[in-house]
């Protein structure tokens, strides 16, 4: 136990250095912040951030963490600050400071210098080399700090002293014209920059050992789980704020304003996007028969593929002998669930549609999109009826219940959550699927409101077999997925149907994404649901 | 020889075919024949329930249990015991045919209940494991109430039905299943514990309470054989209190055959116990008090004192 020292086993008051140190940590965070808001171009890189350039502050900021986190190292060395450092910072640490190193030195001798690729390649390792070992050999807080440090440092006075400037641009000799722009690589080298500093400062925090290891990884998992939820957050509320304006063109409040329902009274709102279609003498166009056509797809193959898919997996659980059938079956299930949607459009185009009248149709989009949720329902409601416990089947058994029975009043409900957790994840695929409806199901893009398909109302009964019939079913219709990919990609004109095409688009782009949550909701709901019914009946 | 074989081929039905080298002799060294006529001598109380004959379980290759015979009499405790392995559950598990349900099981011999053979083709085997019921070692309520773990199996059985067809015909069994939940907890005495909380998860009772309601779940269908499989071995001291006091209730009226590894036990509950040991073998089956304070073999003495296992 050479060298080993007693850590305290309580932690006093902050004391100054601790102050130091988590201050560096908020610091980091703010650069952090700086260079995602510069990435998406909140932050003006050409502009001023409270008085001073954009790039001359993350410079200096830059510069001011590396100067903090190194001095906090080499003050530990010296024996100004206490803290308990290990005998080295680690390997994955030296890698970690090595490939920064490496790229920097390697850019400056191949282009700052001139020297080429071969020579860059030589000088790269070399600085990469000694930031490894520079990181490695030297005692933990040296070694964790130190190295990152000279990196902010060499980074903020690159960007301080202008060499990079907001207007830099590097143009590489390829074909295809690319170059790298100020715009893109100042905020990713300030977003590294950030979180190897932070990393540092975090562990200088912790006061080095395992403690500040401890700390260090602690910075970086709930930067990455922040990272998660913010482009989440950030994503929907881009839609929403781009799809609003057009959303809300011509919406009226007020009694008997909105359309009929059942016939039977008026709504009292009216929402023209989502309640009409699109008709030469209408004041606002809308989507309605998308929508109608995109639940009424989901709906079909959701009613399609449960069944099948649930009856598959109780055969291949409960009854089958393990063996290889069962593999074959899974192998196969999985590689249906990785085929590319756009064989299954082909293969609906190929084979459904010659089958129902030749035409595109809705009943054609259904069961291509059930065929494509099939698989994942199979294998998750497999998933879940393997983990229901034997001792439940046993315990049927033996009060003399059938298998059947056993398998209807215990197994099912048991697996009821997970099954749906599996419907929830297939959905939430098929319902923004545009290549298989185009191919199977797609009507016009610009759909009369009078079009909207009527399925329950289309049922009506004959006198020949099969009685029943139900020619909504057999046309075809539009959906969100693909009207949007019509009206964006495909170059369909708007023309003077739609006063505002781009609000139109990004208001067809939210009411998808709210369709899809909103089939989300309902089997996140059910999964709660039946999993209250198990636990706390 | 060829005598005794001949009469054992006609008792037994075998229901799956083994080939013919069914081996005459227990692996103690005596015939079938003989240690069952040893066996018949001990003076049972009563009849005998369940009677086992020459009875061999494989599990692929493995013989885990070789060529057993014993008695089981009526309304009684009968312990078997013995170290890990020995073949006690496995023994257990063909009184109601439980080994069935393990795919890579094969079960040689007879076993009768009340005088009727269960291993031939042609038997019910939800009326014999309505009346040779089973409890597990770990507690397994199902994730339903109180309530609809006792009236689970009769209503499988159709014996009850509150089913919202049933109510709107009028033909509500609701008074019915009131009293079987009433009268299966008091048996298992449970009731004073739940009445009030008839309708919460069966999950949210204790381990004692949830094995408790096992036994109960197992009485709601009226068994007159009770299988136990090392009913309390997950349970605390006072848990195994309750446990083994309700077993000592239940044999008045019911047969009980419990598996366990507790030796003291056996002791305290059971009129007749069983010894196997390793290799699946019953080296010895007697009273209990006779197992426990002058058995006749070496083996189980050194087993019951604990040299051995």
């Amino acid at each position: 136990m050479a060298g080993a020292t007693r850590s305290r086993l309580i932690e006093g008051e902050t004391t100054t250095t601790d102050a130091v140190a988590g201050v560096t940590v908020g610091l980091s965070a703010i650069l952090f912040a700086l260079a995602v808001g510069a990435l998406f171009e909140w932050v003006s890189l050409t502009g001023t951030v409270a008085g001073l350039p954009t790039v001359t502050l993350l410079g200096g900021l830059l510069i001011g963490l590396g100067v903090a986190v190194s001095l906090f190292g080499l003050g530990s060395w010296l024996g100004y600050v206490e803290t308990d450092p290990d005998a080295s910072a680690g390997l994955i640490a030296g890698f970690g400071a090595a490939v920064p190193w490496f790229v920097i030195g390697g850019g400056v001798v191949s282009q700052t210098l001139g020297l080429g690729t071969g020579a860059g390649v030589i000088g790269g390792l070399l600085v990469g080399g000694v930031a490894f070992a520079g990181t490695a050999v030297p005692r933990e807080d040296v070694g964790s700090t130190v190295p990152l440090g000279a990196l902010l440092a060499f980074v903020g006075a690159v960007f301080i002293t202008g060499t990079i400037g907001p207007e830099w641009i590097w143009n590489l000799d390829w074909e295809q014209q690319a170059s790298v722009t100020a715009e893109f690589l100042v905020p990713v080298a300030t977003l590294f920059c950030a979180l190897y500093g932070g990393w540092a400062a975090a562990k200088a925090y912790g006061r080095f050992g395992a403690r500040g290891r401890h700390m260090g990884a602690y910075v970086l998992v709930y930067l990455n789980a922040l990272s998660i939820v913010a482009f989440l957050f950030i994503l929907i509320v881009f839609v929403v704020v781009k799809g609003l304006p057009g959303l809300l063109t011509g919406v009226e409040v007020g009694p008997g304003v909105g359309p009929q329902v059942f016939g039977l009274f008026e709504l009292p709102v009216s929402v023209p996007l989502v309640m009409n279609g699109v008709a030469l003498l209408n004041d606002f166009q809308g989507v309605l028969p998308a929508i109608v056509g995109t639940v009424w797809l989901v709906v079909g193959a959701v009613l399609f593929a449960v069944p099948l898919g649930v009856g598959a997996a109780v055969f291949l659980t409960e009854y089958a002998e393990r063996g290889r059938f069962t593999q074959a079956v899974e192998v196969a299930t999985n590689g249906l669930w990785s085929t590319p949607s756009i064989v299954f459009g082909l293969f609906g185009f190929a084979f459904l549609i010659p089958r129902f009248g030749n035409q595109k149709s809705l009943l054609a989009g259904m069961l291509t999109l059930g065929f494509m949720l099939l698989p994942l329902v199979l294998i998750t409601s497999r998933e879940a009826m393997l983990s229901v416990p034997d001792e439940y089947r046993d315990a049927s058994a033996a009060l003399g219940v059938s298998k059947w029975q056993t398998i209807r009043s215990v197994v099912l409900p048991a697996a009821l959550p997970g099954v749906m957790t599996g419907v929830i994840l297939g959905v939430g695929r098929i319902a923004g699927e545009t290549a298989p409806i185009l191919l199977t199901m797609a009507g016009g893009t610009f759909v009369p409101g009078g079009q909207t398909v009527n399925v329950i109302g289309g049922f009506e009964f004959t006198g020949t077999p099969p009685f029943v019939a139900n020619p909504e079913l057999l046309q075809a219709t539009s959906a969100l997925p693909y009207q949007l990919y019509a009206l964006i990609t495909a170059g369909v004109g708007l023309g003077s149907n739609v006063a505002d095409p781009d609000g139109f688009r990004w208001a067809t782009a939210l009411v998808l994404l709210v369709v899809v949550l909103s089939f989300y909701a309902i089997g996140i709901g059910a999964r709660y649901y039946f999993r209250q019914r198990l636990r706390h009946e | 020889m060829s005598d005794s074989q001949q009469t054992q081929t006609q008792n037994r039905t075998r229901t799956e075919t083994t080939g013919n080298d069914q081996p005459l002799e227990t692996t103690s060294g005596e015939t079938v024949e003989e240690a069952r006529a040893e066996w018949t001598e001990y003076d049972f109380r009563g009849n005998a329930k369940m009677v086992a004959e020459d009875l061999d379980v494989y599990y692929g290759d493995d013989h885990a249990l070789k060529g057993v015979s014993m008695e089981i009499p009526e309304e009684s405790v009968t312990a078997l015991i013995g170290p890990s392995g020995c073949g006690k559950s496995t023994y257990l598990r063909c009184l109601n045919r439980m080994n069935d349900r393990i795919s890579a099981a094969r079960v040689d011999g007879s076993v009768q209940f009340d005088g009727k053979e269960i291993y031939q083709d042609g038997i019910n085997l939800v009326e014999l494991r309505k009346r040779v019921g089973m409890v597990f070692q770990s507690p397994n309520p199902f994730p339903k109430s109180i309530r609809d773990n006792i009236s689970y199996g009769p209503r499988k059985h159709g014996d009850i039905d509150t089913g919202l067809l049933a109510r709107l015909l009028g033909r509500d069994d609701s008074d019915a299943e009131r009293k079987l939940v009433e009268r299966a907890l008091k048996q298992a005495a449970l009731w004073d514990e739940v009445h009030d909380r008839l309708d919460d998860n069966a999950l949210g009772l204790s381990g004692g309470q949830q094995q408790r309601l096992c036994i109960a779940r197992c009485l709601s269908v009226d068994p007159e054989v009770i299988l136990m499989d090392e009913p309390a071995s997950a349970l605390d001291p006072i848990a195994t209190a309750k446990i083994e006091d309700l077993i000592d209730d239940l044999s008045e009226e019911y047969t009980v055959v419990i598996v366990t590894h507790n030796m003291q036990q056996a002791a305290r509950i059971s009129d007749q116990t069983a010894v196997f040991l390793t290799g699946g073998e019953l080296v010895e089956y007697d009273e209990t008090d006779k197992i426990f304070e002058n058995p006749e073999s070496q083996r189980v003495e050194d087993y019951i004192t604990g040299k051995f296992g």
